[in-house]
């Protein structure tokens, strides 16, 4: 089989590269008889075929030499075979082993044989228990399986064992293989297997694979006509060399002092550490790939995304390398060779064990070149000039106590830049805050700025204007009936003349909370009123007065201009009549208390104008109202109101739509209630001014 | 390996190329079809597998990124033992990564031989402006070599789908042509086989079919 052969001699191909150059000549590669076909270091540079023939050749050589020498050839065979025992209790004592001191002179190749058959007879307490499982696993599959199943371990185990000593360690590899695959079409095609579903035929296949190399694994493992044993020392003495490298020399991220990449890292290197205490080919695959596993969660906690190749490879040396597992070269080589092909060759686990090999053959190729620093500086580390101390090397060589002392200072860290970065945000806190409080003042005195407050007079809502004018032609009816009554009044003369000190009293009290409506009807009644009046209290005089007053109690506002009223009229200026509401008589009850609010509400200008006295009071308001701020709205009313004064049109605001549907609400009390509600936002206003 | 079990073919492709090519952009591209790495779901982007249904045969190809920093060419072998098929990506807009490139044609020839299904992929096409590789220089090597040159560019996901699926259908004319030249060496092996896996096996019409196609 040419094709399998050339595929075997690249599958050892891995190791070929030993040479620290970073190419491959095609001169490394061939096959140093010149065969044309590629050759491996480990089969000292012939190809598969050549090798074969080389080490037929030399083995008769051998046995033509001395018996003596073919002893002493047997014997130290058999002193590595012993040591292999020792070696897994105590490590160190590998190179005392291979001092001749512990080679034995006997002729031991007689003492050795039956030893052996005696180990394979024995109860082997790992291939007992493998039974137990089988038949617990697939007894069920009937005693048909379980026969042939033992039949083929039986006979794939003599096989070897018989060929053993004969054959070099790749030629019984071969033969595994091809006992895998005759076992494979056995499943496959007899009669015996043929109610086994498909699934459960792959794991008799991996059974069968794990079964024997179980029970061959002593003679199969590092076995004692190969090297391997001193490979595992050459890298194991390697990796100890290079026990300076950091995450840093393979830029690889991987960040040392996070507690959790570290606990990563270290479930990987136990797993990577485990290979070697399993037995079966399949099983330290499996730690391979949990291995690397680990290694893939460390890169993404470090990096995060999808881990490539590019972070995977140079991670998977650092773990090696820190790691350096036992007997690592040994493991790596009893995969490759017994371990199924099919399985090797493809899915993930094929693919981390490549990635192992690769890790592998670049610890042992590695160069100053490889890790990007001076070759004076590789040498130095290398020879022990400079020691590096990282992180790692705490964590894992020194005490438990520098470990703590470690995590501790990468937590008071973390500490650290919490509370500053506490302290920044109160700082930008406190900064915002005086922001805001600045811009909110800003804003205050911008709008205070756009909007000044003025304390206008308070308004006359339209609807008591109405109501007033109503109120005329009611009043007028009434005075004209006082007038009619006077009699009666007369006749009640006196009892007027007493109420008068209670009535005015009475009035300057009930002015105050609804001073502007009465003012404002005062005024508006005393010049309706007035030229009916006039004459009324001129002549009329005392009584008129008396009349008056008594009237008071039927109505108010009669009441209220009549006496204001007569007051205007008792110190009668036709000027005094055209504001009568301006100068109310500061001796009056009524006058002295509009005064208070009255006087400086006045605007001034309006006064001089000669205005008739029927528009004078509208105008008065409506001067007022273009002023203040809320009924700044109430422009289009201008035309509702046909105003005489034409230099006044520019101020005149005029009553909005809203302001004559107001009027229109019968219910006074509400009308007081929105003069009151003006009033008090005025009063709110003017407060805050304050 | 081309292993054939119940009339699956498994297939080994190899990514390789300089660092910073877009070896893993392509392949995430492929199997997840996302770009932004923040997106893609897999946890590891070195080993993907894809499953692929061509002319009926099921065909399941695993796809091996590689590491591309030149301390790790050596390595190189390692990885592509076994393969069917290479991908050999560089960069448009780096003259470097398609001379290294033609190092690792020359290391796959000399080593796998015709055994192995190349395909040169020219990637990042997405900025052309930057393009420092010309299109007929890469053509006419690859036609030379016996690979397959493509155009793409992962992050507009052109040329990607196409690329695989080329090489998909060349390595499974590779793998026929193979099995009919050693069906008669191996026909009891084969005969045997044929028995139980009876009901799936679509595979042993197909290399007739095959070769009458190519004669």
């Amino acid at each position: 089989m040419p094709i399998f052969a050339l595929q075997r001699s690249y599958k050892y191909m891995m190791y070929a590269t030993k040479q620290p150059s970073l190419r491959i000549n095609q001169a490394d590669l061939k096959c140093k008889n010149g065969c044309g076909y590629y050759g491996n270091a480990d089969w000292d540079g012939y190809c598969s075929k050549c090798y074969r023939n080389h080490m037929d050749q030399e083995r008769q050589r051998k046995a033509r030499q001395t018996h003596s020498d073919q002893a002493k050839h047997q014997v130290s065979g058999f002193s590595k075979f012993e040591e292999k025992k020792r070696q897994q209790t105590d490590k160190k004592n590998k190179y005392l082993k291979s001092l001749p001191v512990f080679r034995k002179t006997s002729n031991v190749k007689d003492s050795g044989r039956p030893e052996r058959h005696l180990d394979l007879r024995q109860a082997n307490p790992d291939a007992d228990k493998l039974m137990a499982e089988f038949i617990s696993l697939y007894g069920i599959w009937g005693e048909m399986v379980r026969k042939d199943f033992f039949k083929c371990v039986q006979s794939f185990t003599t096989k070897i064992y018989s060929e053993l000593d004969n054959k070099p360690i790749e030629d019984i590899a071969e033969m595994a293989q091809k006992y895998y695959n005759l076992y494979n079409n056995r499943v496959n095609s007899t009669q015996t297997y043929q109610e086994v579903t498909t699934e459960v035929r792959e794991e008799l296949l991996d059974f069968f694979e794990k079964y024997v190399m179980v029970s061959l694994y002593s003679w199969l493992f590092c076995p004692p006509s190969t090297n391997d044993e001193e490979k595992d020392l050459i890298i194991q003495e390697r990796i100890r060399k290079l026990s300076w490298v950091n995450a840093h020399h393979l830029d690889c991220c991987i960040s040392e002092t996070s507690i959790e990449v570290r606990d990563l890292v270290y479930t990987a290197i136990t797993d990577l550490l485990g290979m070697d205490s399993m037995k079966a080919p399949q099983e330290k695959l499996s730690c391979v790939v949990r291995c690397c596993r680990s290694v893939v969660e460390v890169l993404q906690h470090c990096q995060g995304g999808p881990v490539s190749a590019d972070e995977f490879l140079p991670a998977l040396i650092f773990i090696v390398l820190k790691a350096n597992p036992a007997r690592l070269k040994s493991n790596i080589l009893y995969v490759t060779r017994f371990c199924n092909d099919t399985r090797l060759m493809q899915g993930e686990a094929g693919y981390y064990f490549t990635n192992l090999c690769c890790a592998v053959s670049f610890i042992e190729n590695l160069t100053a070149e490889s890790l990007n620093m001076p070759q004076q500086e590789f040498e130095a580390y290398m020879s022990g000039e400079i020691t590096s101390v990282s992180a790692w090397e705490s964590a894992l060589v020194a005490c438990e106590g520098m470990h703590q002392l470690c995590e501790h200072l990468a937590l008071l860290k973390g500490l650290s830049d919490r509370t500053n970065s506490v302290q920044e945000n109160t700082k930008t806190l406190t900064e915002d805050i005086l922001k805001l409080k600045e811009e909110i003042t800003e804003k205050v005195t911008a709008v205070l700025e756009r909007t000044p407050l003025i304390i206008k007079p308070r308004k006359t809502p339209e609807d008591l204007k109405i109501e007033a004018s109503t109120q005329v032609a009611a009043i007028k009816i009434e005075v004209d009936e006082s007038q009619t009554q006077n009699n009666f009044y007369l006749q009640n003369l006196q009892i007027g003349q007493n109420n008068l000190d209670e009535t005015k009293t009475k009035l300057q009290l009930d002015i105050t909370p609804c001073i502007s409506e009465d003012k404002v009807k005062a005024s508006q009644s005393i010049e309706f009123l007035s030229p009916a009046f006039d004459a009324q209290s001129l002549d009329g005089l005392t009584p008129d007065d008396q009349n008056s007053l008594s009237l008071s109690k039927i109505n108010y506002d009669i009441d209220f201009s009549d006496l204001s009223g007569e007051n205007s009229v008792a110190e009668l200026t036709p000027e005094k009549r055209k504001s009568p509401s301006y100068t109310p008589d500061p001796f009056s009850p009524i006058g002295s208390s509009c005064t208070i609010t009255q006087v400086p509400l006045v605007p001034s200008q309006v006064e001089p104008k000669p205005k008739d006295d029927f528009v004078l009071p509208f105008l008065e308001d409506n001067a007022k109202k273009e002023e203040t701020l809320i009924d700044k709205k109430e422009d289009n009313a201008i035309t509702n109101l046909p105003s005489p004064i034409k230099p006044m049109t520019s101020q005149y605001s005029g009553f909005s739509k809203q302001g004559w549907q107001i009027p229109s609400i019968p219910c006074i009390t509400g009308d007081f209630v929105s003069t009151n509600a003006s009033q008090s936002s005025s009063q709110q206003s003017s407060s805050q001014d304050n | 390996m081309a292993n054939n079990s119940g009339g699956i073919h498994n297939f080994k492709v190899v990514l390789l190329g300089e660092g910073c090519v877009g070896k893993t952009s392509l392949v995430l591209r492929y199997v997840e079809d996302k770009f932004n790495s923040n997106h893609v779901t897999t946890v590891q982007a070195s080993f993907l597998n894809k499953k692929l249904n061509i002319e009926g045969k099921r065909i399941n190809l695993a796809i091996w990124d590689t590491a591309g920093q030149e301390k790790f060419h050596a390595l190189g072998p390692i990885y592509y033992r076994s393969s069917n098929g290479a991908v050999l990506v560089y960069d448009i807009t780096d003259e470097d990564s398609f001379q290294k490139v033609k190092s690792w044609v020359k290391e796959l020839r000399k080593i796998l031989g015709a055994d192995i299904c190349l395909v040169i992929a020219g990637n990042k096409t997405d900025l052309e402006k930057n393009r420092h590789v010309s299109l007929e220089e890469a053509e006419t090597y690859s036609s030379k070599v016996g690979a397959i040159h493509f155009q793409t560019s992962a992050k507009l996901n052109k040329g990607v789908e196409e690329m695989f699926l080329t090489l998909t259908q060349k390595m499974l004319e590779t793998v026929q042509e193979k099995e009919a030249q050693n069906a008669p060496l191996s026909r009891q092996n084969s005969q045997r086989r044929n028995v139980v896996v009876v009901d799936d096996d679509q595979v042993p019409p197909a290399p007739t079919k095959q070769c009458c196609g190519n004669s």
